[in-house]
């Protein structure tokens, strides 16, 4: 079985994230990092191939050309090759964009079972993965936190609000992980040198076969008409108790749907 | 007026309070049409009629035990292509998500996740998202296909419709059918009511300190984390003092934790603390000290004695909770 | 005659074939093992410095009187006794032979046998101190515990009989007339005494058999002591002599393969990393472990160990080395599979691991204090070996506490151990009644004296940041113009680097020494020990080279200078805990006891251990970042140890041991050991206390000190 890891490079989370002029998140002031939560994704994928039920792993990412980071940071915890889409055409594009172009990547990987984060870290729209399995016409389970593979067939174990459930979906098929699947390994410097050598194939929309026209700012379904900063976030309300400080505690837990 | 495609959840005839605030949102961009699953009954009907609801469409599911979302998305993408709506709102959430992200793949347009605010505009609606952790506010629309737009609960307050309409009802059979190679869900366990979920995996965490003052105080700490069916943390004071085992430390040499809720009693939130739980969505602390750190990183907090304030919690929770 | 020199010379050769054999193969293992680093030879005066000190002058044994003193006498005893050993060979050939020059002066003569004598105490006095703190009586409190107790007495027992047959012999010398002295030999004389009424003829014999028997028994020996931890007789010398100098504290040595430092961005295919198994560790290793003397000075000093823990660095040298013996014969096999079954299994036995030669428990619970090396009367290098091993662990095999992972993961990618990240670093500033300088990647203004390096604890962790707060202030008072780096400060990599993770300290070293050249900075100051010693110890070897003080030093001399008058008396009795890293591995003992002696009215005691044998706080070696489980709380037994003082004050001067303090007095007092009022806190503070106006701000030190909650 061949398993594609999907994987995003983003911002480190204690930089100051700002928005570049054009609307777009400003990707090169800051020191960017593979999505801590794409990173239960590599380690599942890369359980599977120590429990042998893989035999390749491939991670796919879009992004800039400094996302090659990102790979090669998964490519240290293991696995074997990995993709990177980067065309500077692709600035800007929109979830529909992103989708159709990993799409496109995928069904050149050709995977078995395709992997991926709950979320991204930065935008955090959790949507690529199902996009994705809908233009590939695959079943996708989302927010697994125990998976597994036999006979082909992907079982998930997944928390609901409030159940636990048991999915089955055929493979091949796709799955998003989320933190609460099994810590990330801690990729060794073994490791690290062991990446230099894995191969990183670049290909570029051409390669894809995709209309410049499609993806980019240009090419979105959707645009950003205006980004302000939020008035500073109020440091969080402290009141002090006068014997109703239960109540005034319920109805915060009440209003953010805590109770 | 132009439709709005509302995906409308109920729980026997009640409307989700996270539906009535879609329903509310849709009525300034035009006529609310809900699509719900299942039999819409005359109380659902007439229930969402008083919210503004014209139309409803009642999905019939091919066959109960297909997969919800698949069934929704479908559902949504053959009403959108019949009434070329303005936009579909969908609330946001797992299933809320994916029914977006399919439906969105459907209709090859544009997709907004996590609204916080959508007004009408002579362009189409206008979506107010709250990014980085709430520090910035992006408002973008969709300019290509039918806006799929998902709203995140509690941004707004559900209202009533001024004048309640009597919606028609119509049922709605799926003219394709839902792909064989869908997930299909084979068992289902109610989360446990009794046993305390696991401290690293449960979305809500209550931790006691050296503030509670002693064992019997930090009885008051489980009752409560088992009243919000939550697991149970400590600083390395209360573990130290073995108040309560030692795998309850959360903290830099402890276990690394973040849940959704995550409420602190007694405790003064030492650096090496806040480590292991910085990263919780929300933060309550109950602490006398108002200088203490905690309330630096606290979304709410009690100045005031965990000895009184926590059982008078435990009562309200339970009260509230019927 | 004939036959004596016969017998004589055919004990010598089978002993010197045995040694021999023995010796070769130790060297064979030697050479096996990889190189050194190229440090080794360097400086030789200081290296001869040593000799003289340590091996001659027995300084670090001394520092243990009884013991001491017993060793000294044994030593000099061998030296001396050398002399009779070549006048027993020669009179194997010549009956009345004498060494050449001095050899009939009875000053000689008096002299060997003085120290003859000497050595029949020491093995008295040995004898005693191994009865009475024997682990049958001490248990784990006996530096003995978990020493080879047989052989150390088989080794006694064998030098009582080098003494008395020596005696025995020189005494029928006497009464035959053979003796070289005419006189000043008083203990053989008194044997001669003794046995002269048994005759001439018995005296005859008993003058060759007591020859043979002595050389017979020296002989012996030397068979033992090769086979021993008698080997550090020979040993010793060697190893003081390519140790690290002027100890192997302070700075850690980059990772070495193959004698040459190993370039982590391009690393060579077969560098070895670390320790993966015996044969990685170099000749100097294995002199190390060859010469342990099993004396357990290290382990009666061990943090760990005195709380429970399994790591004792004897045991663990001990473990080494008894390892390499065992694999030995695999190891300098040229055909592998002709190894017996025992040797092959030894050496396939993995280095670290739960059924290897050293367990996880045992490499994970050292604190890098040095009080073993400190200790060693050898001079082994315990920390360099513990942090080799770490090192393979943790950069090989990614094999680590679960805790310590989050510590890395934070260092990687915000720069701190706390995950909190470059934007928050000049938050302490916040309500300061006067403005701090941040460069904020600008070059250092020429008017600016020092670099304040804030550390990550000064800069995030509640209670340093008192410290932090109190040291600015006190510069701002003597008018000391200083500036910080703010958001551009990362961790200095301490704790990277003492947990054995080479490459992120490489990264996070090169980061910091490439900011601070570029802002020419050339004097530093830090409040944090392990900063101040990376900074001072560590740069160097990455092309950062900076005057480093650390905030006491500054002080001191501000006060000494009168640029800071002490006046409010603090009328406290003070306890002084000298951070590892600052005392023992970087020699600072005197400013902060200055500084607390300058407070007036301050009353400063010491704690039973204190200065070079100052006991870990517990948090050095990056147990900071690691769960303590195992047996007691090291930090719960230093308070213990200050607070029998019954100080009013216990101070520091790093921020770790004042938070790991603070919380064994936080737990004391909930538990009603400690009075209410006793408080941790950095010497800064108890002097901005006694430098503010009595009317000024109220004393700081009690602030956000936790105190003890209600019921
Ligand atoms: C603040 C902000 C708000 C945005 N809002 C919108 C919006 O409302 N509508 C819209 O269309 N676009 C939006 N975008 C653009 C959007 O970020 C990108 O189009 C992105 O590709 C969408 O995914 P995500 O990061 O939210 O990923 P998610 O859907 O959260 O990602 C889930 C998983 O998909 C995989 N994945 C995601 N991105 C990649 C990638 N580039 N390469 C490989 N695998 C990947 C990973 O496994 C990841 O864990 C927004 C961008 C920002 C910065
Ligand atoms: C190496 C090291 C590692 C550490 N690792 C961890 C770790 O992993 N996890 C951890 O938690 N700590 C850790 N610590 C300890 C940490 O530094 C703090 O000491 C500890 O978190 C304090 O616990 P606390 O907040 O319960 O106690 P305190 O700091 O004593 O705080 C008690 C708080 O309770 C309040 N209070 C008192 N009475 C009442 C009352 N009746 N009602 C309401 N409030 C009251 C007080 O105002 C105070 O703020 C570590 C320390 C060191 C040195
Ligand atoms: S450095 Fe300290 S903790 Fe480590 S072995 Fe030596 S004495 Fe023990
Ligand atoms: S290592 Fe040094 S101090 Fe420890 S037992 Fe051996 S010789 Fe003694």
């Amino acid at each position: 079985m061949k398993i594609a890891v999907l994987i995003k490079y983003v911002p480190e989370a204690t930089a100051s994230w700002r928005f570049a002029d054009d609307r777009a998140l400003d990707r090169d002031g800051v020191e960017g990092r593979l999505s801590e939560l794409d990173e239960y994704a590599v380690e599942q994928a890369i359980r599977l191939a120590e429990a042998g039920a893989a035999t390749e792993i491939s991670y796919l990412t879009m992004g800039p050309p400094r996302a090659v980071d990102a790979l090669r940071k998964a490519l240290a915890m293991g696995g074997d090759r990995a993709v990177h889409v980067v065309d500077d055409a692709l600035h800007g594009t929109d979830a529909a964009g992103t989708a159709a172009v990993l799409a496109a990547a995928l069904r050149r990987i050709e995977a078995d079972l395709i992997i991926c984060g709950m979320a991204s870290t930065d935008a955090e729209m959790s949507v690529l993965p199902v996009m994705v399995a809908e233009r590939l016409q695959l079943p996708a389970v989302v927010n697994a936190a125990v998976l597994k593979v036999a006979d082909g067939s992907l079982t998930v174990e997944r928390d609901t609000e409030d159940a636990t459930e048991e999915v089955v979906a055929p493979l091949p098929a796709l799955v998003s992980v989320t933190d609460r699947s099994g810590e990330a390994r801690y990729p060794s410097f073994k490791g690290i040198v062991a990446a230099k050598r894995k191969p990183v194939t670049t290909w570029s929309l051409a390669d894809l076969e995709i209309p410049a026209d499609r993806v980019g700012a240009g090419g979105a379904a959707t645009e950003v008409l205006a980004v302000r900063p939020s008035p500073p976030r109020e440091a969080g309300t402290v009141i002090t108790d006068e014997g109703d400080a239960a109540a005034r505690l319920a109805d915060f837990l009440a209003a953010n749907k805590l109770l | 007026m132009s439709t709005v495609l509302v995906l409308v959840h109920h729980d026997d005839g009640v409307i989700r309070k996270s539906s009535l605030e879609l329903l509310t949102l849709a009525r300034r961009l035009g006529d609310p049409a809900a699509v719900v699953h299942g039999d819409a009954g005359d109380a659902l009907a007439e229930a969402l009629g008083r919210h503004g609801v014209t139309t409803v469409y009642a999905i019939a599911p091919p066959d109960p035990e297909s997969y919800r979302p698949a069934v929704e998305a479908l559902a949504l993408a053959q009403l959108a292509a019949r009434t070329a709506p303005v936009a579909v709102l969908i609330t946001s959430g797992p299933s809320g998500t994916e029914v977006a992200a399919r439906l969105a793949v459907r209709l090859d347009g544009g997709i907004i996740t996590d609204a916080v605010q959508v007004r009408a505009e002579a362009g189409g609606p206008v979506a107010t998202q709250s990014v980085f952790a709430g520090a910035w506010l992006v408002e973008g629309r969709v300019r290509r296909g039918t806006p799929v737009i998902t709203v995140r609960p509690n941004a707004v307050t559900p209202e009533p419709a001024a004048e309640p309409v009597t919606p028609q009802v119509e049922r709605v059979e799926l003219a394709e059918p839902v792909p064989a190679a869908v997930p299909r869900v084979v068992a289902r366990r109610a989360k446990a009511a009794t046993g305390r979920p696991e401290l690293t995996e449960a979305t809500v965490v209550v931790a006691g300190g050296r503030g509670v003052g002693s064992a019997e105080g930090f009885a008051l700490i489980e009752r409560l984390a088992d009243e919000l069916g939550a697991a149970v943390g400590a600083s390395r004071a209360a573990t130290d003092l073995t108040w309560c085992p030692h795998e309850l430390q959360i903290g830099q040499t402890g276990k690394t934790v973040a849940p959704q809720l995550y409420l602190a009693g007694g405790i003064s939130g030492a650096i090496q603390h806040r480590a292991g739980m910085q990263g919780s969505r929300t933060i309550v602390a109950i602490n006398k000290d108002p200088k203490a750190p905690i309330f630096q990183i606290a979304d709410f907090g009690v100045v005031g004695d965990v000895h009184t304030v926590l059982p008078a919690l435990i009562d309200e929770i339970a009260k509230r909770r019927g | 005659m004939a036959l004596r020199l016969i017998l004589g010379l055919l004990m010598t050769a089978v002993a010197f074939t045995v040694a021999g054999r023995r010796l070769f193969m130790l060297y064979r293992l030697g050479r096996a093992a990889q190189p050194a680093d190229p440090g080794r030879t360097r400086g030789g005066a200081a290296r001869l410095r040593a000799e003289l000190t340590e091996v001659l002058g027995q300084r670090k044994l001394l520092a243990w009187t009884v013991p001491g003193v017993a060793h000294a006498l044994a030593f000099w005893g061998f030296l001396v006794l050398a002399l009779t050993i070549v006048e027993g060979y020669g009179a194997l050939f010549q009956r009345d032979f004498h060494l050449p020059l001095i050899g009939t002066e009875p000053w000689l003569g008096f002299l060997e046998d003085l120290f003859v004598l000497a050595t029949l105490v020491s093995v008295l006095i040995f004898a005693g101190i191994r009865v009475r703190h024997s682990p049958a009586r001490e248990g784990r409190r006996s530096r003995f515990f978990g020493s080879h107790l047989d052989a150390a007495w088989l080794v006694l027992f064998m030098i009582f009989n080098v003494v008395w047959s020596l005696l025995l012999y020189r005494g029928a010398q006497i009464n035959t007339g053979n003796f070289p002295f005419p006189g000043g030999a008083f203990a053989s004389e008194a044997v001669a005494r003794l046995i002269r009424p048994l005759g001439a003829g018995a005296n005859d014999v008993i003058e060759t058999a007591g020859l043979l028997l002595a050389l017979g028994i020296v002989l012996l020996f030397l068979v033992l002591v090769v086979h021993s931890k008698h080997l550090h007789i020979f040993t010793a010398v060697g190893n003081v002599a390519f140790g690290r100098r002027p100890r192997a504290l302070g700075a850690l040595l980059p990772v070495y393969s193959a004698g040459r430092p190993v370039d982590f961005e391009d690393p060579g295919e077969d560098d070895t990393i670390g320790r993966a198994s015996i044969e990685d560790f170099t000749w100097k290793g294995m002199l190390d472990f060859a010469t342990c003397t099993e004396c357990g000075r290290c382990q009666s000093q061990c943090p760990a160990w005195n709380t429970g823990k399994p790591l004792s660095p004897k045991t663990l040298i001990m473990g080494l080395r008894d390892h390499a013996l065992a694999a030995a014969p695999y190891l300098l096999a040229g055909d592998k599979s002709r190894v017996d079954a025992l040797a092959t299994a030894a050496a396939q036995t993995p280095l670290v691991g739960v059924d290897g030669v050293v367990h996880p428990d045992v490499l994970w619970s050292c604190t890098t204090c040095g009080a073993c090396v400190e200790q060693c009367p050898v001079d082994i290098e315990h920390v360099d070996h513990i942090v080799d091993m770490r090192r393979y662990q943790v950069l090989m095999e990614s094999s680590f506490p679960p805790e310590a992972g989050v510590l890395l993961r934070n260092l990687e990618h915000a720069g701190d151990p706390w995950g909190r990240g470059a934007g928050a670093r000049t938050e302490w500033t916040d309500g300061l009644d006067f403005p701090v300088r941040t460069l904020d990647g600008e070059r250092l203004p020429d008017d600016v004296e020092y670099l304040f390096w804030v550390g990550c604890a000064g800069a995030f962790d509640d209670r340093a940041q008192r410290t932090t707060r109190a040291v600015a202030e006190l510069l701002h008072t003597a008018g000391v113009s200083f500036a910080v780096l703010g958001g551009d400060e990362t961790c200095t990599g301490d704790p990277a680097r003492r947990i054995g993770h080479e490459v992120l300290f490489q990264q996070l070293a090169a980061q910091n020494v490439e900011t601070l050249n570029n802002a020419g900075v050339r004097r530093i100051v830090a409040t944090c020990a392990h900063c101040f010693n990376t900074l001072a110890n560590e740069y160097p070897q990455l092309g950062g080279a900076y005057e480093v003080l650390h905030h006491t030093q500054l002080l001191s001399r501000l006060v000494a200078d009168g640029r800071l008058v002490p006046v409010t008396p603090v009328d406290a009795t003070i306890t002084y805990h000298d951070p590892c890293y600052l005392g023992r591995h970087n020699r600072v003992f005197t400013p902060p006891r200055e500084l607390l002696g300058s407070v007036p009215g301050a009353r400063l005691t010491e704690p039973a251990r204190t200065r070079e044998t100052s006991f870990c706080c517990g948090a050095g070696g990056a147990r900071m970042w690691m769960d303590e489980t195992i047996g007691t709380r090291i930090n719960e037994t230093r308070t213990d140890e200050l607070l029998a003082g019954r100080p009013d004050i216990v101070a520091a001067a790093c921020p770790y041991c004042v938070d790991m303090l603070g919380d064994g007095v936080a737990l004391r007092r909930q538990q009603d050991r400690v009075d209410e009022h006793v408080v941790v806190t950095d010497v800064a503070e108890v002097l901005l206390r006694s430098v503010r106006e009595p009317a000024g701000p109220a004393a700081p030190l009690t602030a956000n000190e936790p105190r003890k909650a209600q019921p």
